[in-house]
């Protein structure tokens, strides 16, 4: 899920969360946004709504973990980074399963 | 620029309020915060009497963030369900995060992060004040943006040689500055009249076993710094993850759990936040 701002919605994407303006739901959580609809947001005078996209959206694990590498260059003979280096590739590893 | 003195650059950061590129609010909201006996009820006069902040203060309140979605509308509501600490912590993020974001892009969201990193790594420690934790790391780099707004050449300059030599921007900054920027964000946090625990923690995220009032706080901002950069959220400047000090790692004694904990807990908020430039 992430929240974003009506600027930023296109065609396509999927509603996380349903639109709700005064207590009545106008678009349910799952619609998908056309650019009808993208439109209709944008006159509700609303600023954001949350739609359902993976995490770090089109960055694969293989690039995570690379950059990961290169973040910690000539660092991980330190103390404790390699420990901390291994943390955080076990957690890129677990959200991308 | 060797031969900049710590006193004039002292001089300089303290007369920041004259800036004309300081944004009036911040002055005054650093007022507000610095004040040392305000009541809540003074807090909700100052961000009812201004519109745009109370939209900015119940958006964010009422964003993950803060955990109570879309339930709170009322500024005084809000003040005294939160309590005087954590209100002023929000003042401090929402009034920065435009201004961090204009001086360096990027910078907001790791600030965000790593503040947020911080008051839950707090709270697993009990640390009596997690709100103060969490808004040191919201400002942890005010320093950086302090020196991009007074000497933006040298600083595009440290971020470039950081960058081709695969540093960070505080080694770089050893070339070109007397101090590094935790301390001019220190010294940025005394001219306000912050508390002196929040002080402490900004100026010494680079080095926090100098901190003398507040060395856990400290350890924790430095530790949440690190942790944040390893997983890449946000710009600090630099691609580089600072080497940890040994003694701040082993004075908090976080299991493995906690901090793989920690970061998914963190990230979960950040998913659901909004960019900057909406708040």
């Amino acid at each position: 899920m992430r929240r974003v701002s009506v600027d930023s919605l296109r065609p396509g994407m999927k509603l996380a969360k349903p639109v709700i303006k005064d207590m009545t739901t106008l678009l349910g959580e799952g619609t998908e946004l056309t650019d009808r609809l993208i439109a209709k947001i944008k006159n509700l005078t609303i600023a954001d709504v949350v739609i359902d996209a993976p995490r770090e959206d089109g960055i694969t694990k293989e690039t995570l973990l690379r950059q990961l590498d290169l973040r910690f260059q000539d660092r991980d003979t330190e103390p404790y980074m390699a420990l901390i280096k291994r943390l955080v590739r076990e957690h890129i590893e677990d959200i991308h399963e | 620029m060797n031969e900049l003195s710590i006193d004039r650059l002292r001089r300089k950061v303290e007369n920041i309020n004259n800036l004309p590129t300081i944004p009036e609010k911040i002055k005054q909201i650093s007022e507000i915060i610095g004040k040392p006996n305000i009541s809540l009820n003074e807090i909700s006069a100052f961000i009812s009497n201004d519109p745009a902040l109370t939209t900015k203060i119940l958006k964010m309140i009422n964003s993950a963030v803060y955990g109570f979605p879309g339930r709170i509308s009322l500024v005084s509501h809000a003040t005294v369900l939160l309590g005087l600490n954590v209100v002023k912590g929000l003042l401090i993020g929402v009034s920065v995060s435009e201004f961090m974001e204009e001086a360096m892009s990027g910078l907001w969201n790791h600030s965000l992060a790593c503040a947020l990193t911080a008051r839950i790594l707090a709270q697993r420690k009990k640390i009596p004040e997690p709100e103060e934790v969490y808004a040191a790391g919201l400002l942890h780099d005010i320093g950086k943006v302090i020196l991009i707004q007074s000497y933006r050449k040298e600083y595009e300059m440290i971020m470039n040689r950081a960058g081709d030599r695969g540093t960070t921007v505080v080694e770089e900054e050893k070339g070109y500055f007397p101090v590094n920027h935790g301390i001019i964000g220190g010294w940025l946090a005394e001219k306000w009249h912050f508390p002196i625990r929040l002080s402490e923690m900004i100026k010494n995220h680079h080095d926090p076993m100098r901190s003398r009032t507040a060395p856990k706080e400290t350890a924790l901002v430095h530790l949440s710094d690190i942790i944040v950069r390893a997983r890449g959220i946000g710009f600090p400047g630099d691609y580089s993850v600072p080497v940890v000090n040994p003694r701040a790692y082993e004075l908090l004694n976080f299991s493995e759990s906690d901090i793989k904990e920690t970061l998914e807990e963190m990230e979960d908020v950040m998913e659901l936040t909004e960019e900057p430039s909406s708040l």
